[in-house]
């Protein structure tokens, strides 16, 4: 599945300008290091963690695609850092576990 | 370079001029002496100053520069800024030193200078080797990780194998991020031969006590602001032992630490 796809099934709201991605599989935290050591290249990172810093962690990471949960607010610099570096924002009302078994259900990292 | 970048390399406040954020400056002219300033400073300048008076202001202005940054957490007295305003001059203030304050405008305006220099690459492939220099500030959470991304960015330029990349830029980012959580700044070397990338990172802080118990999965002295902001879960060091080939960790108590990063290629 894509970021887009992702986007469309599952009501995702995407905040930043961004390159269309295979998502590969999820990976969830709030502790940018524990993404760091745990994320796999092309993961879906679901968090609720809005500061700048998330930004190069997944550009580093490699991650498909940063999904602030709990439709907690996304700081404009954020938004601006991830659309220079063309990783997506996506925002979802949900909270992270009930988005985790909608992805589930999608078979998205099954 | 931008207004911007100083405030933030200087973890700056912004008494006046807000918008003005974005106006680039050509040079810094530190002193405390106006006559100083008019005599030798040139236009599209900043002033570093002590002196939090109207005749830095007014100085600045005369002298055609774009702002002035008050060292040692100075703060103006009321009045001054409305002048500021009226002349597009942007003001500051700093919590650092003069001392301090040129060495992190000079540690950035390297690191800059040398992200313009074009990475080396031999047409073969083979023979390619690069050392680049940058720099990392202490307690700059606003551009923490640009270093590691432009790290990346130079290996993926030479088309180095993407898995390899990936673990010299996470590896570089643990680094990066303890420097800019406790040291006050470090430099940051990046070699790369045809066998091997390295990457160096040189800090003047605290230094670590004990590099075996900092070595350990979950220990941490983060504070509780740096861990709302995702940080500081103890894996920092022990992340970067798994990414890396080789860690060599030298730390010397209130002088600072030096990371040797070592990655084979193939």
């Amino acid at each position: 599945m894509t970021t887009q796809e992702l986007i469309e099934k599952v009501g995702l709201k995407p905040l930043s300008k961004f390159e269309n991605r295979v998502v590969e599989g999820v990976y969830i935290s709030d502790m940018v290091s524990d993404v760091m050591a745990g994320a796999k290249s092309g993961d879906l990172w679901l968090t609720i963690q809005t500061h700048k810093s998330i930004v190069p962690a997944a550009n580093l990471v490699d991650v498909s695609a940063i999904v602030i949960t709990g439709g907690k607010e996304v700081p404009a610099e954020t938004v601006e850092l991830a659309s220079k570096y063309d990783i997506a924002i996506l925002s979802s009302e949900l909270p992270t576990f009930k988005l985790v078994g909608k992805l589930y259900a999608l078979g998205v990292g099954a | 370079m931008q207004i911007r970048t100083i405030k933030d390399a200087l973890d700056a406040s912004v008494i006046e001029g807000e918008a003005l954020l974005d106006v680039v400056v050509e040079h810094v002219y530190a002193s405390d002496l106006m006559s100083d300033v008019l005599a030798f400073g040139k236009p599209n300048s900043i002033l570093f100053t002590g002196l939090a008076t109207q005749q830095a202001v007014v100085s600045a202005h005369m002298a055609e520069f774009k702002g002035v940054v008050f060292v040692r957490g100075k703060k103006l007295k009321d009045g001054l800024g409305r002048f500021a305003r009226d002349n597009h001059l942007a003001l500051l203030s700093t919590r650092y030193d003069m001392y301090e304050a040129c060495v992190r405008i000079d540690c950035v305006m390297r690191g800059k200078v040398l992200l313009l220099e074009p990475v080396s690459v031999a047409p073969n492939g083979t023979e390619m080797s690069l050392s680049h220099e940058l720099c990392v500030l202490g307690n700059d959470f606003a551009n923490a990780g640009m270093v590691s991304t432009e790290v990346k960015s130079i290996l993926k330029k030479i088309g180095l194998n993407p898995k390899l990349v990936r673990r010299v830029a996470i590896s570089t980012y643990e680094g990066e991020m303890n420097v800019v959580m406790h040291a006050r700044r470090a430099r940051v070397h990046l070699t790369v031969t045809p066998q091997l990338v390295e990457v160096a990172i040189n800090d003047e802080g605290q230094g670590i006590p004990d590099v075996e118990l900092a070595m350990q999965e979950g220990f941490t002295t983060a504070t509780e602001e740096m861990r709302a902001m995702g940080f500081g879960s103890g894996m920092g060091l022990p992340n970067i032992k798994k990414n890396a080939d080789e860690l060599i960790i030298k730390s010397e108590v209130n002088k600072g630490t030096q990371l040797l990063m070592k990655f084979h290629i193939q």
